[in-house]
Formats: structure tokens, C-alpha cells, sequence
């Protein structure tokens, strides 16, 4: 696949969602600007970090990651039928197909979440990039295990979308956990741990999504 | 040599029968039109022939290439024209040829000026029909299948596609 057709696809993807991305950006600003940040008193460092992780991560790893399933969602056959037919027609692999329609849904999760760390930033909770980087991390790996329910159906579907809602909870656990219980090693370990698991779910995901999209068959 | 052969080729879903067991033999070139008793075992038949679906039963050929095993080639030969017309309140007309340019790799100039060409041909015919047409003859395809186009603008496609092989489904039923 040349870099122009993927560029083609991406830009027509993102065109045609447009509206929904400016949406979910705005969506993500309001829900980062009211998110409460505050945790109470804690004396111990362990329990303060562990409730600090928890609290801070909360918003942007599950609304974001909402707000990427929402776009991936879209991605399904029938909203812009004349796109999916002559992406179908058009002399690409699944694989490649997949690599391009992919690309759209994360770059507007990935746009969501930096607005929503703006947000934050600018209501006077800045999170650290550490914590912009875990909830990236998930938000793309459920956007991606997302898109394979665009293109299946019944329980194939539903178990898509189960999945997509149990790498949050994964992601969101390591992030808050791993990192809270590795301090002695340092944050690297925790931090490491989500990316790494996101990262292999997430290749995964793509995987099975250019699959399905080999197989898929339009008539269904 | 055929461009596009079918043999009790067929596409089940379910328990429903969309497409019968057919045959159907294309030679490079020729024109063929096949009517079909509904809108979607036509559909089914078009999308088939452009290896955008897969017979359930039988096979399906298009130039030397199944489009079980190698989709991929068959697309680099047959184009396909939706039913639908575009819709242009989504995508605009130029911004459409260089998109189709751009997924068949076609030289954005090259591309261009094979639109205005075809663009002549199709003259009369709204942008909204036109251009689907348009979009497939771009990559110089030897098949074109047209799934229910109108019937008016038949002879004019036709005209315009009279390099490649060309196979028209229609209904025999208002859809």
C-alpha cells in the first residue's frame, strides 16, 4: 500500500467523521475541565499514590477510551457506503486496508486525549506525561480491539465490544497498580508493564481486524 | 480466454437462496447484461462478479484469478459501479477522482485528465451518476460490472467503457 492511497483513506475517513471528532474533543474538554481531582488525606505514601493513580487516571483512561470505541464504532459498514465500497474495490490487502482504516479512529482518540489532558492541564490539575502516555495507551488498544466489531456480528460482535471494555479495566488496573507497587523499582517498571500489555493487545487487535476484513463479506 | 466466468456459482445466506447456481462466460470486450428477479440477488451477482463478495458454491474467475484465493488481482482487473449514486454532499466531485486516484496509485495528472476525457463522454449525465462511472474507468479497468444502473444512461457507459469488457445487472422488478 503506497503512502498516498493510506493518506486518501485516513483523510477521507477523518472528513467524513469530522463532526463526530470535534464532538468527542469537545466532549473530552468539558469531562477534563469538571473531573474531580481531589483525594482526601492520606498519610500513608503507598495508599496516597495507589488513590492519587486512581482518581487521576480514571477520567482520561475511561472516558477517553469510551470516546474511542464511540469513533471506531462508526467505522462499521453503512454510515458512509460509498467509502466502504470503493475502499473494498480498490486492489488492497485486508491487512493494509485494515492498517488505513485503523489509523483514522486513533489519531481522533488520539487528538480526544490530548484535548482532555489539556483540559486538565488548564483547570489546574496537570497530570504528569507519565499519566498522558498510560491513558493513550489504552485508549488506543480498546479503540483497536473495538474495530473488530465493525465488521462481525451477533455475539462475534458483542464479544468484540467485551473486550474492548475489559482492556480498559486491564489497562486502567496495571496503570494504577503496577506503577503503585513498583516504586521500589521505580515508576519505569509499572509504566512499562501497561504500554507493554496495551502494545500486544493492540497489535493483536489490528491483526484480527485485517483478518476480518479479508474475510468480511459486504452482503451480510 | 473469458474476463469473467461463472460456474454454478452461487451465494447462500442461511437458508436463503440470493444467487441460483449460474453460469456466465465474459470474453474481453464484450458486453453482456443479466437480469435478475430482485434487488439483492442482483446486488449479489454484481459484487460477486467484481470479487467484492465470494460465490458460496461454484466458482467464480475473473481473468485467470479466483477471487477466493487472489482478491487482491481480480480487483486490479474488474471495477465496480454501486447502485447508489454518489453522494456529493458528502465527498465533492474533484476531491473523488483524486481519492480513487490515489488507491489505485494513479498519477494525480494522469488521473485528472482521464476524468475530463471521461467526464465528455458521460456529458448530460448528473455528477451524482457520472462520476461512480468515472471513478471506475480510471484505473483502465477490463472489466467494469454495473450493478442496476439506470437504464437511460446505459448506451452512454457503454460508449465510454467500449475498451473493456462490461457486465450489466439488472432487475426485471422495479426495486
Amino acid at each position: 500500500m503506497t503512502l498516498r492511497a493510506l493518506r486518501a483513506v485516513v483523510g477521507a475517513r477523518l472528513r467524513a467523521e469530522r463532526r463526530s471528532l470535534v464532538f468527542s474533543c469537545a466532549g473530552a474538554a468539558i469531562v477534563g475541565f469538571v473531573q474531580p481531582h481531589g483525594i482526601t488525606a492520606i498519610t500513608d505514601p503507598l495508599t496516597a499514590d495507589v488513590a492519587t493513580r486512581s482518581v487521576w487516571l480514571a477520567g482520561p483512561m475511561f472516558f477517553c477510551s469510551t470516546i474511542g470505541i464511540a469513533i471506531a464504532l462508526m467505522q462499521g459498514p453503512g454510515r458512509h457506503a460509498f467509502l466502504d465500497t470503493t475502499e473494498r474495490s480498490a486492489p488492497l490487502f485486508g491487512r493494509e486496508l485494515a492498517r488505513a482504516k485503523a489509523l483514522a479512529p486513533v489519531l481522533s482518540a488520539t487528538l480526544a486525549t490530548l484535548v482532555y489532558w489539556a483540559a486538565q492541564f488548564l483547570s489546574g490539575f496537570a497530570a504528569p506525561p507519565t499519566f498522558f502516555l498510560l491513558a493513550i495507551a489504552c485508549v488506543l488498544a480498546s479503540t483497536l480491539v473495538a474495530l473488530n466489531a465493525t465488521v462481525t456480528a451477533g455475539v462475534a460482535r458483542a464479544g468484540a465490544l467485551a473486550c474492548a471494555a475489559a482492556t480498559i479495566v486491564v489497562a486502567y488496573v496495571l496503570a494504577v497498580y503496577a506503577d503503585a507497587y513498583s516504586t521500589k523499582s521505580g515508576d519505569a517498571v509499572g509504566v512499562a508493564t501497561e504500554l507493554v500489555v496495551c502494545a500486544i493487545i493492540g497489535f493483536v487487535a489490528l491483526r484480527q481486524y485485517g483478518e476480518l476484513l479479508a474475510r468480511y463479506d459486504p452482503l451480510t | 480466454m473469458h474476463i469473467l466466468r461463472f460456474r454454478d456459482a452461487a451465494y447462500v445466506r442461511g437458508a436463503q437462496t440470493i444467487v441460483a447456481p449460474s453460469n456466465l462466460d465474459l470474453a474481453p470486450g464484450d458486453h453482456m447484461t443479466r437480469a435478475c428477479s430482485s434487488a439483492p440477488e442482483a446486488e449479489a451477482l454484481a459484487m460477486m462478479a467484481a470479487a467484492l463478495a465470494r460465490a458460496t458454491s461454484g466458482t467464480v474467475t475473473i481473468g485467470e484469478f479466483d477471487p477466493r484465493v487472489q482478491p487482491v488481482h481480480c480487483k486490479r482487473i474488474a471495477a465496480f459501479v454501486p447502485h447508489d449514486p454518489l453522494p456529493l454532499s458528502q465527498i465533492d466531485a474533484a476531491r473523488y477522482v483524486a481519492y480513487r486516484a490515489a488507491l489505485w496509485d494513479i498519477d494525480p495528472a494522469v488521473a485528472r485528465s482521464r476524468a475530463q476525457r471521461l467526464r465528455e463522454q458521460l456529458e448530460g449525465m448528473h455528477e451524482a451518476f457520472a462520476y461512480p462511472i468515472l471513478g471506475a474507468l480510471l484505473p483502465l479497468p477490463q472489466l467494469l460490472v454495473l450493478d442496476r444502473p439506470h437504464p437511460a444512461f446505459v448506451p452512454q457507459i457503454l460508449a465510454a467503457a467500449s475498451d473493456c469488457a462490461v457486465l450489466v445487472v439488472e432487475t426485471t422488478v422495479q426495486s
